[in-house]
């Protein structure tokens, strides 16, 4: 019952962005390291594809470097895109939590009968 | 748990290592010192990122040095100063301000990102902490 398809997309969606924001945090961390490259996690088409399979467990998180152009210090941190995937990904994790959090309560309502 | 929030922490001892560092540079700009010895040396900071754990995730940033600037500095015609040689010369630190200056700012708005992120996953981190509460 607290392993439907529902929770269980829920729980690898938070899951991947709780990777996406340790990436940002390091990407962030580095924005002025000298030959840095800049990573980014991608898990929703994953997800997507997982889900139409039936399975959410199947779903990957996946980092990989980016391909942005690097500065002359050879850098290719932009830390705008990096503060708006930071301030994107923390309201994203508050729906996502606030709906995990509204499914169990249903389970909740229903256990109390 | 938590580990982006130490991933930015690494970031600003760097960035805070790095202002600290510029703050002395600035400070002994005007130093004096008799030609017989070394003039002030600027410092630097280099560091490198930290390799990620199992996942490919990098966890953040290190110190790994400060190397210095040359000991010989600028000599400078100063005969009136009480420390100079013979022929009325002292030497003095070879700091560019500009460079300085320019690298203050870039420490002081790195750091600021590393403290911004820190706020936002601590939101993350407290709804995640908040999943079912008040069931």
């Amino acid at each position: 019952m607290l392993d439907d398809i529902a929770s269980l997309s829920l729980q690898a969606a938070i899951g991947g962005l709780a990777t996406r924001q340790r990436v940002t945090a390091d990407n962030i961390a580095n924005v002025e390291t000298p030959g840095f490259t800049a990573r980014t996690v991608e898990f929703e088409s994953s997800l997507a594809k997982a889900l139409a399979g039936g399975d959410p467990a199947q779903a990957r998180v996946g980092i990989s470097p980016s391909d942005a152009q690097a500065g002359i210090n050879g850098n290719n941190v932009s830390l705008d895109t990096e503060i708006v995937t930071a301030t994107k990904t923390g309201l994203q994790q508050q729906l996502l939590t606030g709906a995990l959090t509204s499914k169990y309560g249903l389970i909740s309502t229903v256990l109390k009968g | 748990m938590f580990d982006a929030i130490s991933t930015s922490g690494t970031g600003l001892t760097t960035y805070r290592t790095w202002l600290d560092v510029i703050a002395n540079n600035i400070a002994n700009v005007n130093d004096v010192s008799p030609t017989s010895g070394p003039a002030f040396q600027a410092q630097y900071v280099q560091a490198q990122p930290i390799d990620g754990g199992p996942d490919g995730a990098g966890q953040g940033v290190a110190v790994t040095g400060l190397p210095s600037s040359s000991a010989a500095g600028v000599l400078e015609y100063d005969p009136n100063n009480p420390v100079a040689d013979a022929n009325g010369y002292v030497r003095r630190p070879d700091i560019d301000m500009s460079e300085q200056m320019g690298n203050l700012i870039m420490a002081q708005r790195a750091f600021q990102a590393n403290a911004n992120v820190v706020e936002r996953s601590t939101d993350i981190y407290k709804a995640a902490i908040d999943i079912g509460k008040g069931i």
